[in-house]
């Protein structure tokens, strides 16, 4: 966006760039998009240069606006690294706000999971069976998603719950962002067990399947309840399955073939459960006075 | 003066416990206060009116939005500005930062626009020269007004504030006050509070509520006139006063039936409070 002529005499003092006259039209049209708005915002707040070469570009009215519009982003904070990482990434900035605001996707949590996850490879390691880990991994994305929405840690939620966002498409962009980072960090934890080979990938459908469960009963039986439930119903049968194993069954029935295909089916028909009951969660769910 | 909000026999039960029991009302422009004591339902009433809660029974309206359909629901929160009892901030957000998340959840998705919002309503509650700094490192009394200030965002013409000044320091409250009657011009709000003087101060209409149902609607001084000829000074405690207690000067203030020969004293908007909670009391034990 910048040309690299000199400074003129008339403003723009210890400029070494200027705004590119393209990018100055698409400026005043409102079309210039984020990094390069800012920048063009920063930079024009303080050459008088490209100022003068603004004003000749557009009508006195527009240009009035873009003035409102400089003085309002410069007005405004810097947002944080993870805000800024997300618009870089091409999330839109108002999206990157709200993703911001997710309790689980504090350095704190997302560190905790981390040592969670390097632990349990080490104990993978140590064990010679990766079932520790299968058995864990799923159990991440569905408390992480469970946090992620609700009285108990979102601060927000009751300003949010009343708010004309809707709850589903809050609670659905909030799902997608941990679902990435945790099934990512899980995937990272995937790469530190090559001796595994696919069986190491055992619990992405079970963590699917947990995650849309926790959720659909959610409306139900509450943001607390319902996580806890599900990941103990998984628990219970991780423990039946080992039972039967130790009883000369083979490998443990959940990282079968057949478990997968129980576990995708589940993950399915609970991602439609969500669907019906999405209206729900423009509700209250809490207690009450 | 136009009808705002009208409710019509409002009821939600919790669990054996009757929250709302018929509950109807009209509220008009201006600050109307909601008294009543601790489990009386006032907060489950300020979330249904808020939307957040649906009601078993009845229906109400918000400026002529019904929120019993899912498109009602939606224009009657574009129109609502709510500051529950325990607003959460994120502790390490902007004062900006809170109210701009607050103002994406009210749809306002163009950047500059709700930069601009941001910026007006945070001048509104007075906070335009630390909108910068973490919530975290402001008082109470500034997190209440980072709070109020996103309630405002869109500038909403029904407002519901749920103990918006419990906690704050008298400086604090009257600052406090002086907010609330400035949001109340020109727009609809409903405070719930457990001070008397806020509503006294603030309120042109007031709400007294107790075991989920509305005991009396009508202005400040009906509630005042209610205790007429009821309070009366003693040198000692009355034993048929409703309430009773000894003030600075040395006499007793009673509340209640006077003796004949009681020397009356000017009732004030708390007494006229208190015996509406006590004479339903009595209806309730006979």
């Amino acid at each position: 966006m910048s040309t690299s002529t000199p400074d003129s005499p008339q403003g723009g003092g210890g400029m070494t760039w200027h705004v590119a006259e393209d990018d100055l039209r698409a400026y005043v049209r409102g079309e210039l998009t984020a990094p390069l708005l800012w920048s063009a915002d920063t930079h024009l707040a303080a050459c008088a240069t490209c100022r003068a070469l603004l004003a000749g570009v557009t009508d006195p009215v527009a240009l009035d606006a873009g003035w409102e519009r400089l003085d309002a982003e410069l007005d405004a904070p810097r947002p944080g690294w993870f805000e800024s990482l997300l618009v870089r990434a091409g999330i839109a900035d108002h999206t990157a706000r709200l993703l911001t605001a997710t309790p689980v996707l504090r350095r704190s949590w997302l560190a905790a999971v981390v040592f969670l996850l390097l632990a349990t490879v080490g104990v993978v390691h140590t064990a010679g069976s990766p079932t520790l880990f299968l058995a864990l991994a799923p159990l991440l994305p569905l408390a992480g998603v469970a946090l992620s929405y609700g009285p108990a840690l979102d601060p927000t939620y009751e300003m949010a719950v009343v708010a004309p966002l809707h709850g589903f498409r809050l609670l659905m962009i909030r799902t997608l962002a941990v679902l990435a980072a945790g099934l990512g960090l899980n995937g990272l934890a995937t790469l530190a067990l090559p001796g595994y080979g696919l069986r190491a990938l055992a619990w992405l459908l079970p963590a699917l399947a947990l995650t849309a469960t926790g959720l659909a009963l959610t409306p139900r039986l509450g943001p607390v309840l319902a996580p806890s439930l599900v990941g103990g119903a998984w628990i219970a049968v991780l423990l039946a399955a080992q039972a039967a194993q130790e009883r000369g069954a083979g490998s443990l029935a959940p990282f079968t073939a057949a478990g997968q295909g129980v576990a995708a089916a589940v993950a399915a028909l609970a991602a439609g459960l969500l669907f019906v009951v999405r209206d729900r969660f423009d509700l209250f769910n809490g207690s009450a006075e | 003066m136009t009808t705002t909000v009208t409710a019509s026999g409002l009821g939600l039960r919790y669990g054996g416990t009757r929250a709302l029991d018929d509950v109807s009302l009209r509220l008009t422009p201006g600050v109307t206060g909601l008294l009543g004591p601790n489990g009386a339902g006032k907060t489950t009433l300020l979330r249904v009116l808020a939307t957040a809660v649906p009601a078993d029974r009845g229906s109400f309206t918000v400026l002529g939005h019904d929120p019993g359909t899912s498109r009602g629901r939606h224009q009657v929160r574009r129109s609502l500005g709510y500051l529950p009892q325990t607003p959460g901030l994120h502790p390490d957000f902007s004062a900006f930062e809170f109210v701009d998340y607050v103002a994406i959840l009210k749809e306002l998705t163009d950047r500059t626009a709700r930069h601009r919002e941001v910026r007006r309503v945070l001048e509104e509650v007075d906070l335009g020269d630390v909108r910068g700094r973490r919530i975290k490192k402001l008082s109470g009394g500034m997190r209440q007004r980072v709070a109020l200030a996103a309630a405002l965002v869109g500038d909403p013409g029904f407002l519901v504030l749920d103990e918006p000044t419990v906690g704050l320091d008298p400086e604090q409250r009257m600052r406090f006050r002086e907010l609330i009657a400035g949001a109340g011009e020109g727009r609809t709000v409903l405070l719930s509070t457990h001070q008397t003087e806020d509503v006294a101060m603030l309120c042109h209409r007031v709400l007294v509520m107790a075991r989920g149902r509305i005991l009396f609607a009508g202005t400040p001084a009906e509630l005042t006139a209610r205790a007429a000829g009821r309070v009366w000074s003693s040198t000692e405690r009355a034993p048929g006063a409703k309430a009773g207690w000894r003030t600075g000067t040395g006499s007793f203030r009673n509340v209640g039936d006077p003796p004949a020969d009681a020397e009356l004293l000017e009732p004030t908007l708390e007494d006229g409070y208190l015996l509406t909670l006590d004479d339903v009391s009595a209806e309730a034990a006979a």
